[in-house]
Parts: structure tokens; C-alpha cells; sequence
């Protein structure tokens, strides 16, 4: 941790992700109303009255891309926790139970198959657009990434002794699996997940930007950044300020990531790419 | 080389038989009946029954996949719903677009990205590496729509240089190549910092090795012994890895060709979706996650024929 909080960059990029979580979970408490709208503000420049603004229905933009970041901040937790967890629970499987490994992988593989927007694409077109749908989609295309990391990290710790020792005192499977190998693998899979929070909050705004998202009027950041499009010429601070948000989230969670990455394991490096 | 040739295509058949089984389940969860849409909005109840029987939509679930596979491949993929033009159609018009998008906006992210990862590995640790690897770290953070709608803005707009909407023609006319400019730009941009923070890992591995050192000590200039002999071999890992982020390039297009209009099968996807266009989403889907297989498959092959190391 003290080495990590010598990285002036890294420092920063923890803060603006310290700031956004307070920031989301806090929206409630602040005043304000996302919905709010005051057509006489409409489309107004950054002022003091508004800070950022307000968008083409008059509602104030701070208080817009508070609740954005809240939902946007949302689906990638939810994505990535889920996500995450299954291909976690997958991976430690696959490398405990040897018979099943060529089954479970191979399905990862054909999952990996496929980039994430089909994914969205797919889903969103049984399930109609919408919020759920891009979670889904997330965690669908989130589950095996996390599997092949855990899985590569797991067999590796198989292999060392002190699991054998471990099951020589006759503890359980479960017992094993949860004590010994999962905790081995918390460094890869925390680098792994920072730097996957990134991606899924940029895909995820994608997603909502095409229309396959959060619906409007909903605070999104994806969402508000294609409603502003429409007005780009007249008042561009709409569509600019929500973009601008999703870019500086995304950005904090790339560098902490490899700034983490560099710290806790450098054979880990091309983890990311 | 054939080994690994057969081994990948066989490989490549369960994730085809899982996208045509997506597609038909695609079919089979929506709440709209293809006979009724092929009949249209006035046809009697005994049309619409003989269409039933036509399309095999009476028989059992099973016969009906295999059905869906026979229409699949005479290339009937059904009408939309929207304006009854068949898929099939549609998505000949489109996919021609989508491929020149993809292909401009690779022919210029790609070199640029080669050329940055070596800068930055040539020079590693010093400024200029720091300063590549830190665009490479924001081109990887950016969304692809703001990118886009910045060069929108300040290009097309402010500047009134480009055009930002649609596709003006082919390529060898003014028209289409203005067009697809920014368009590119954008799409391509999101391309830069990947290959570029893959090359540099690349050529920092060859640096190390053995030849490398040896041409140092033949006297052979520092360019030479760069372009000559790091980063040929560094172009193997580069090139596959180039091939595994196609999906991200896929993703992009999606977002790019929705910002600028773009008539390609991204934007028609999207726009089937949200109108509930099922047959014309299902064609989409299909033919993206098909090019998509195509494309890692060609590159896997490149793959062995590029590295011998991948041959035995």
C-alpha cells in the first residue's frame, strides 16, 4: 500500500475513484432532482447557478451526472461482481476437479469467442434494450475472463505442496478450495477486476449510447451523452460533460489497475492487453 | 501446419453450432409470428396457415432447427417486419460499408500503433516512452462516441472541413473518400493504444534475445538492428493479438457507424432492435458473430504461417 500511494498517478487515479463512489452513493443526499426540470434553464451554459449546466429539458447537470455515475458505477459492480464470481467459482473448479477442466474451459472458450458487444446485441434483442439487459451482457461476457485467470492461477498452486499437505490432513474439498486456492488467487483477480471495471463501464456506455441501454430520461452517462448529440452545435457542454465523466472514471480504473498490477505481481503485466 | 490448420477448425464448429442455435432460439423467444409477417397485414387465415405448413412451423421443434439451417443456407434469412425487404438483401448492402469502415480505419491505426510501441520501446523508461504510454493508457479509457463526436464538432462542424453524416460514395470518388474520413478516425483510434502498448511488450522481449545482441556486436546500426532484426520477430504476437481485438474494433464500429450514420450492418442492427425488427436483428447478429469466427479463424492461420514455432 505505501508503495502503491508513492505513485503520484496512481494516488490520483484512487482518489477520483474514492470521489465517484462517495459521489454516487451520496446522490441521494444531495439536493436536487435528477427529473427536475426547468424549461426556462434549458440548454444553458456552465453558470454559477449551475455549475455544469443544464441539459435541453432544463435539469442541472451536476446533479445529473451524480445520479449518471450512480447507474453507470452500478452496472459495472453488478457485472463485474457477478461476473466475476461465477467465472471465479469456474475456474477453481476446473482447476480442482481435473475431469471436468476440458469441459468447463472449452465452454469459456466458445464464450470467449465472441466479443462482448454481440453479446449485448444478442441479449438486447431477446430481452428488449434496457439497463438489465446491458448487465446481463456484461456479466455473460465477464464470466470467462475471470475463469481462464482464476483457472491459470489455480492450477499453479495444485501443484505446490503445501495443498497436498493441506488435503493429507483430511480436510474437506470445499474447505480446501475456499482456504487455500481462492485466497491465492485475490492478487491476479483484484488487477484483474480494476482493470475490467473499465472496461465494462466503457462498454456499457456504449451500449447505452446505441440506444440498447438505459432508456431516457433515465441518468446515464451513455444515455445523456446521445441525447446531447442531438444539440452538439448549439450546446455541446450536454453531450461533452457526460462523456467527459465516463472518460476520467475509466481512465482512474486503467491506472490503478497497472499501477496495481506492477505492484503486486510483475508477471502479470500482460494481463490486461 | 495442417494439424494446427484442422485443429482450429474443428474448434471453430461448436461456436458456430452455438451462434446458429442463438439464432434460431432468437426466433423462438420473440413474440411475433414469422408466417403471419411474411403474409403480410391482410392476408386470410388460410394463407397464413399454408405459409405455417411452408415454413415447417406445425412440426416439432427439432425438425424446425434443422428446418431454419436448410433456409440458412439457400440464404433466406426472412423479410423485417418494417418495411418487408429481405434480410438477406439488406444486409448485402450493408456489410460492404462495415468492412470499408473496419479496413480505414486499420490501415492507418495499425502502423501508427506499430510505430509508437517501438518508439516507446526503444526508449524505455524515458520520456517519450512515458508520454506514448500515457495516450496509449487514454485511448484505451476514451469512449469511442466521444472521440467521434469531438472530431464531429471541431472538424466538421467549427472547422467545416468534413462531412460527418453517411457514406458519400464509393471509394475512388472524392465524395466517399471525404466521407469516411472521420469516420475512420474515429474508429481507428480506439485501435492506436492497444497495438501500441502490444508492440512495445513485443520488441522489449526481443530486445532481450540472443540475435539482437549479436547484431549489436556485428557493428549494425541501432536502426538496423530495430527494424531488421526486433521487430520482425516482434510482429508475430502483435499480429495475433491484432486478431483477438477485432471484437474490439466490432464494438467500436457498432458506436461509430450509429454517430456518423454509417450505413453499415452495426447501425442496422441497432436500429432492428430498438423497432423490434427480429428477423432483420437475427440476420445481423448472425452475420456479425459469423465474420467475426471468420476473422479469428484467418488470423489463427496467419498465426502458423507467420510462426514456425506454431507449425510442428
Amino acid at each position: 500500500m505505501r508503495r502503491l500511494l508513492r505513485d503520484w498517478l496512481a494516488v490520483l487515479a484512487l482518489a477520483v475513484v474514492v470521489l465517484s463512489v462517495l459521489a454516487a452513493l451520496g446522490a441521494p443526499l444531495i439536493p436536487g432532482d435528477p427529473y427536475d426540470n426547468d424549461l426556462s434553464m434549458s440548454m444553458q451554459p456552465p453558470s454559477a447557478e449551475h455549475w455544469l449546466g443544464a441539459d435541453d429539458q432544463g435539469r442541472d447537470m451536476v446533479v445529473r451526472v451524480i445520479y449518471g455515475l450512480r447507474l453507470t458505477l452500478l452496472m459495472g459492480a453488478v457485472s463485474v461482481v457477478a461476473g466475476g464470481g461465477i467465472g471465479t467459482a469456474l475456474g477453481l473448479f476446473a482447476a480442482f476437479y481435473r475431469r471436468i477442466d476440458g469441459l468447463v474451459m472449452r465452454c469459456m472458450d466458445v464464450l470467449l469467442s465472441f466479443p462482448a458487444i454481440l453479446f449485448g446485441l444478442a441479449i438486447a434483442a431477446i430481452a428488449g434494450p434496457g439497463v438489465t439487459a446491458v448487465i446481463l451482457a456484461l456479466t455473460v461476457a465477464t464470466i470467462p475472463l475471470a475463469a481462464r485467470i482464476v483457472r491459470g492461477v489455480a492450477v499453479g498452486e495444485m501443484a505446490r505442496d503445501y495443498i497436498e499437505a493441506a488435503r493429507a490432513t483430511g480436510l474437506r474439498d470445499s474447505r480446501l478450495i475456499v482456504k487455500h486456492l481462492l485466497p491465492n488467487c485475490f492478487s491476479a483477480l483484484s488487477v484483474w477486476a480494476t482493470l475490467r471495471f473499465g472496461q465494462v463501464i466503457l462498454l456499457g456506455a456504449a451500449l447505452s449510447f446505441v440506444g440498447l441501454g438505459a432508456q431516457p430520461p433515465t441518468a446515464e452517462l451513455g444515455a445523456m451523452a446521445a441525447a446531447g448529440r442531438n444539440f452538439l452545435f448549439f450546446a455541446p457542454h450536454i453531450a461533452i460533460i457526460p462523456s467527459v465523466a465516463i472518460f476520467v472514471i475509466v481512465l482512474a480504473f486503467n491506472v490503478l489497475g497497472d499501477a496495481l498490477r506492477d505492484l503486486l505481481d510483475p508477471r502479470l503485466r500482460n494481463l490486461g492487453d | 501446419m495442417l494439424r494446427h490448420a484442422i485443429h482450429r477448425l474443428l474448434l471453430a464448429i461448436p461456436v458456430l453450432i452455438g451462434v446458429l442455435a442463438l439464432g434460431f432460439l432468437l426466433m423462438q423467444v420473440v413474440p411475433t409470428d414469422p408466417a403471419i409477417v411474411r403474409a403480410g397485414p391482410m392476408a386470410t387465415a388460410e394463407v397464413v396457415a399454408q405459409i405455417h405448413a411452408e415454413l415447417g412451423l406445425d412440426k416439432p421443434i427439432p425438425v424446425q432447427f434443422g428446418l431454419y439451417l436448410l433456409r440458412l443456407a439457400h440464404g433466406d434469412l426472412g423479410v423485417s417486419i418494417i418495411n418487408n425487404i429481405p434480410v438477406a438483401d439488406e444486409l448485402g448492402r450493408t456489410m460492404g460499408p462495415t468492412l470499408e469502415l473496419m479496413l480505414a480505419s486499420l490501415i492507418w491505426s495499425i502502423p501508427l500503433g506499430i510505430f509508437m510501441g517501438t518508439i516507446a520501446a526503444v526508449t524505455r523508461g524515458g520520456w517519450l516512452d512515458r508520454l506514448i504510454m500515457a495516450i496509449s493508457v487514454a485511448g484505451v479509457s476514451i469512449p469511442v462516441f466521444f472521440v467521434g463526436m469531438i472530431l464531429i464538432w471541431v472538424v466538421g462542424f467549427q472547422w467545416d472541413l468534413l462531412p460527418f453524416t453517411g457514406r458519400g460514395g464509393p471509394l475512388w470518388t472524392l465524395a466517399g473518400v471525404s466521407s469516411i474520413i472521420l469516420p475512420a478516425l474515429t474508429l481507428g483510434s480506439v485501435f492506436v493504444g492497444p497495438v501500441a502498448r502490444m508492440t512495445r511488450t513485443a520488441v522489449l522481449d526481443t530486445l532481450r534475445l540472443d540475435h539482437v545482441r549479436t547484431a549489436r556486436a556485428k557493428g549494425l546500426p541501432e536502426i538496423a538492428v530495430i527494424m531488421r532484426h526486433a521487430l520482425r520477430n516482434a510482429m508475430v504476437p502483435v499480429v495475433t493479438l491484432i486478431g483477438l481485438q477485432i471484437g474490439f474494433l466490432l464494438g467500436g464500429a457498432v458506436v461509430t457507424e450509429t454517430i456518423f450514420s454509417w450505413p453499415g450492418v452495426g447501425r442496422l442492427a441497432v436500429g432492428a432492435i430498438v423497432s423490434s425488427d427480429f428477423p432483420m436483428a437475427q440476420g445481423t447478429i448472425l452475420v456479425l458473430a459469423g465474420g467475426f469466427i471468420l476473422i479469428n479463424l484467418v488470423v489463427d492461420l496467419l498465426y502458423a504461417v507467420l510462426d514456425p514455432k506454431v507449425r510442428v
